[in-house]
């Protein structure tokens, strides 16, 4: 009985001093090919402050954080039966302040102040221009991705094809592709916006079609394989996309109809608040649909497809819908990337940007509109945050070391997510719910 | 026309498995139709292939609708031929887990009305109006099969007696001219079997939907049926009223060797 | 048809589709036995290379063996590669999937953590050797060991072929006709079953996942040894990779096999007919076709249940 004891403590102690060796070295300098160990030596043995009282080797300050983590585990298991209880209790408040209409409106009421005044808060010229490009841009994409993959249940792992898409067809309208506009008219961004959603929109419906007949994980990668073609594309023709160079000529945005005229320039706050507009309006049609017979079309489908087929429900229509309208919003949010920054190339619509995405829809919560601008906000500050002020031996690529353990980490101890949807059930990554079937 | 459903020489194979072998049946309108048969006969197989689950190779299955043209099933989509009027449940009760009681008939309702993706996103009047009728027909129903208190519970907490029930409150929402039930009284107590059978007798009675079932319960067929199709190894072999059925030597041969316990003597 | 580009082109297709063939039975194989993508397999194949560069790296002084060294540096790359292969191949399995299997996450949990895993893996690697290509000190004076019709075969593939047909035909063998074998093939075909007849379900995985990995691991210090290695070298073979064990019929050995040669020399004919930027759109394409009107490939999911 003591050894059985012993050899569990003991499994636990290792791999919690494993896991905190590979936290030093992650977050540890990096080697180089003519030096591979130097990132695991310099990771070990370079001298860090404890506290800044005094400097000892890396290792032994992460040995110690890693004892530290273990003996306070195995002290809260001995006074609380359930270890995770603080972090549930603390996590249970949105779903808490969500049920309650009053609070709810509440809390919708302030943060849509908060986020009316924040320009005023947030006056760092980076920090103003990071609040359109990277943080509003992915809540836009990260509300995209939850329609098709937190509502309808579809992986795509080519979600970036429909941001392209809306970028380029801005670029486009705006006659700055050497691809002609239509008719040599050129139009002004801000007019565009319809033109690059229809264009994301007929992707999604395009490459829905033949593709939504197959199975999660095959459509996953089959998505995956469209959206490098895309970027293929991008890249190669030249003389339509303007190549690996891509456009840097998209005007911004102006509105100029009889009285209304109103142009913007270099500065972001104008940006941040047309695209804050949008997202309000997006977060509301969005969350309608999610309570409409659509919305519960989609979960019928996710839950049992050939149930929802009996009931007179199209899966391919409903999942065909599911990509149009998540294609919109991240169409948009390409007319918000070309038009801000005058540029774009195929750089930057990578694999690396439907991770991105998917990391912060898993991470907030998948199907759950609060959860995935949450996550959207809180992953995009945090990495704006790392490249602004790196701390020591952090390359801007090493994001991705933290988002692909995040994706682990989220799968194996909380796949529904920080703010988790309220309709779960046998979701996407839920435990499945048996189903015993006759002969 | 007289029959609502006419099954010709079906015939469905899998890989190297003979499914249905040359089946032919029919439904009589507002007739309640049994098919029993040992286990693996080919009874669900039938129902796959009446609601396009399955694609059966040869055969034609004819679905005749009230007032419209006949309908051939083999071909088409299984949310086409709900669409039509052929609504079913399935044995071990498929709900929407996720779903209230109430949201699981509700999109029974919904699906055969015209509310688009537009629709849903912005709310206007028509769409109101709709939502209205389909709540409306979602509470006749759930009062119609006694769930109307468990409305707002989660269907995933729902009793196997009720699942049944709610199956066939959400099959019934879809305004069907016939209800496929697959076993509904598998796992279910003698009492709830009564209040079953009372349940299937008053949806064919008041709301004029026929009734095809697949049922082990032997007793349940036999005080229920008005006419039995028997199928054994993907082929009929008997049909006709319970009386008939009872005394037949073909089914009596096919059922030696399971349990006597549901045989009624 | 008897022209020189036919045959180097074909030479240099089987070249490739023999180490698509070893990257796909990683897939094939994990899907077998666990209905499951293994996204981070192009891992295992960049993590060998890897391996098998600072091993080579390390051991080989400044003149390039010849003659029998150059064979035992090859068998050292090839158990260089393959052992670490296998060895994340199996760490993987044990920190990304099992905790997963435990609790009966459904397919996609598997995924979006394996995208992780792949994601962690390979960023790790540049982090730490560099985000540039590096090219593999060569145990072996690459020359033209003979033509066909004036097609140069050199060396390379000489080397490819056979190390290739070895690992290959040894491990049909394995899965065929030894006790081990039959635990995966049990296991691919009725988990539960398997597991009332004795079969001890986690060490089946678990050596699947050895066997797929020191695979992949192998294959990427082959192809390391013509283009080098870098941090990102995994994704794209393995994209086809995992393409031929569709083509060939996923969960079936033979057909990884068959569908990595076929793969390869597809692809390397339509040089002649598609510009070079977009070969990797016909693996792609085949992919998409493969899955829309033949889904269970050529030779038909046989390791696992049918349809």
């Amino acid at each position: 009985m003591n050894i059985f004891l012993k050899s569990k403590i003991l499994k636990q102690l290792v791999a919690t001093l494993m896991i905190s060796f590979l936290v030093c070295v992650v977050t540890g300098p990096s080697g180089s090919p003519t030096a591979p160990a130097s990132g695991f030596t310099g990771s070990f043995n370079n001298k860090s402050s404890f506290f800044g009282i005094f400097s000892a080797p890396r290792w032994t300050l992460f040995v110690f954080l890693g004892l530290l983590v273990y003996v306070s585990f195995r002290i809260k298991l001995k006074y609380s039966e359930n270890v995770s209880s603080f972090t549930d209790k603390v996590l249970f408040i949105p779903r808490k302040i969500s049920s309650n209409q009053s609070t709810r409106r509440v809390t919708i009421g302030a943060l849509v102040v908060f986020s009316l005044i924040l320009p005023k808060i947030v006056t760092d010229h980076f920090w103003q221009t990071v609040l359109v490009s990277q943080i509003a841009v992915y809540v836009l994409l990260a509300l995209g991705l939850n329609v098709v993959t937190g509502f309808a249940g579809l992986l795509d792992l080519g979600f970036v094809a429909f941001y392209a898409v809306g970028a380029y067809a801005t670029a486009w309208a705006t006659g700055s592709l050497p691809l002609p506009a239509l008719f040599g008219i050129h139009i002004d961004p801000f007019f565009a916006i319809p033109v690059a959603i229809g264009f994301a929109m007929i992707a999604g419906i395009i490459l829905g079609i033949p593709t939504l007949r197959l199975r999660g994980d095959y459509l996953a990668i089959v998505t995956l394989g469209f959206g490098e073609i895309i970027t293929l594309f991008a890249n190669n023709l030249y003389g339509i996309t303007g190549g690996a160079l891509g456009s840097n000529q998209i005007p911004h945005f102006a509105i100029n109809i009889g009285p209304v005229k109103y142009a913007w320039g270099l500065a972001p706050v104008p940006y941040y608040y047309l695209t804050l507009v949008f997202v309000v309006l997006f977060i509301i049609i969005f969350s309608s649909l999610e309570h409409s017979r659509v919305g519960r079309s989609w979960t019928a489908i996710r839950e049992d497809e050939v149930a929802a087929e009996s009931v007179g429900i199209n899966p391919l229509k409903y999942k065909v819908m599911a990509f149009a309208i998540g294609a919109a919003s991240a169409g948009f949010a390409g007319v918000i990337t070309a038009a801000q920054s005058n540029f774009i190339n195929p750089a930057s619509f990578t694999l690396y940007v439907s991770i991105n995405v998917l990391v912060l829809v898993i991470f907030g919560g998948m199907g759950s509109i609060a959860g995935v601008v949450f996550g959207a906000v809180f992953i995009q500050a945090v990495s704006m945050y790392l490249i602004h002020t790196p701390p020591s031996g952090y390359q801007s690529q090493d994001l991705y070391i933290y988002i692909g353990a995040l994706l682990v980490v989220m799968m194996i101890f909380r796949p529904g997510g920080l703010i988790p949807a309220k309709r779960r059930g046998r979701s996407t990554v839920h435990a499945k719910v048996q189903v015993t079937e006759g002969s | 026309m007289e029959n609502i459903f006419d099954v010709d020489d079906v015939t469905l194979r899998f890989a190297g498995i003979v499914s249905l072998s040359g089946v032919s049946m029919h439904q009589k309108r507002g007739e309640i139709l049994a098919v029993i048969g040992p286990n693996g006969a080919g009874k669900t197989s039938l129902f796959n292939s009446l609601t396009g689950v399955y694609q059966p190779q040869e055969g034609q299955i004819s679905f005749n609708r009230k007032g419209q043209d006949a309908l051939s099933i083999i071909g088409k989509k299984p949310h086409k031929i709900s669409t039509a009027g052929v609504a079913r449940t399935f044995q071990a009760s498929r709900m929407f887990n996720a779903l209230t009681t109430f949201e699981n008939v509700k999109i029974g309702a919904e699906s055969h009305r015209g509310i688009g993706a537009v629709g849903a996103m912005f709310k206007g009047p028509a769409t109101r109006r709709d939502e209205k009728i389909s709540d409306e027909t979602t509470w006749k129903l759930l009062n119609f099969v006694g769930l109307a208190e468990k409305a707002n519970l989660i269907s995933s907490s729902l009793s196997y007696g009720d699942r049944r029930r709610l199956e066939i409150a959400r099959g019934l929402a879809t305004n069907p001219e016939v209800l496929l039930l697959d076993e509904p009284a598998a796992g279910t107590n003698p009492s709830e079997k009564i209040e079953l059978a009372e349940l299937i007798r008053k949806v064919r009675d008041d709301m004029g939907v026929s009734i095809l079932l697949i049922e082990h319960d032997m007793k349940l067929v036999m005080s229920l049926a008005e006419r039995i199709y028997v199928l054994n190894f993907g082929s009929v072999i008997a049909e006709g009223t319970p009386a008939e059925i009872r005394a037949n030597q073909a089914v009596i041969d096919a059922y030696l060797g399971t349990t006597s316990t549901d045989r009624e003597k | 048809m008897f022209k020189l580009e036919f045959w180097a082109l074909l030479v240099g297709g089987i070249g490739s589709g023999f180490i698509y063939a070893m990257i796909a039975i990683g897939y094939t194989m994990v899907y077998g036995v666990l209905r499951l993508i293994n996204f981070a397999h192009s891992e295992i194949f960049m993590a060998g290379g890897f391996a098998s560069f600072f091993l080579l790296k390390a051991t080989i002084g400044s003149t390039t063996p010849t003659g029998i060294m150059s064979v035992l540096y090859i068998i050292l790359g090839i158990l260089g590669g393959g052992i670490v292969g296998a060895l994340l191949a199996m760490t993987l399995e044990r920190v990304a999937y099992r905790p997963l299997r435990n609790r009966n996450a459904p397919k996609l949990a598997y995924l979006i953590s394996a995208i992780g895993a792949s994601y962690f893996l390979f960023n790790m690697a540049g982090k730490e050797f560099g985000r540039y290509n590096l090219s593999m000190v060569s145990p072996y004076v690459n020359h033209t060991v003979f033509t066909i019709y004036g097609a140069p075969v050199q060396m390379y593939y000489i080397i490819i072929f056979i190390a290739a047909l070895i690992m290959l035909v040894t491990l049909d063998q394995l899965v065929a006709k030894t006790k081990l074998g039959r635990s995966i093939r049990s296991v691919a075909q009725d988990s539960e079953t398997a597991s009332l007849m004795g079969v001890d379900i986690d060490k089946t995985i678990a050596l699947t996942f050895i066997l797929g990995g020191f695979m992949g691991g192998a294959a990427g210090f082959l192809f390391g040894l013509n283009v080098g290695v870098v941090y990102t070298m995994g994704f794209t073979p393995a994209i086809k990779a995992f393409t031929a064990a569709v083509l060939g019929g996923i969960g079936n050995l033979r057909g990884a096999v068959i569908g990595g040669l076929i793969l390869g020399v597809v692809e390397s004919f339509s040089v002649a007919f598609v510009n070079g930027a977009y070969i990797d759109v016909v693996a792609f394409g085949i992919l998409v076709l493969v899955l829309l009107f033949r889904p269970t490939g050529i030779l038909g999911e046989r390791i696992g249940r049918a349809a």
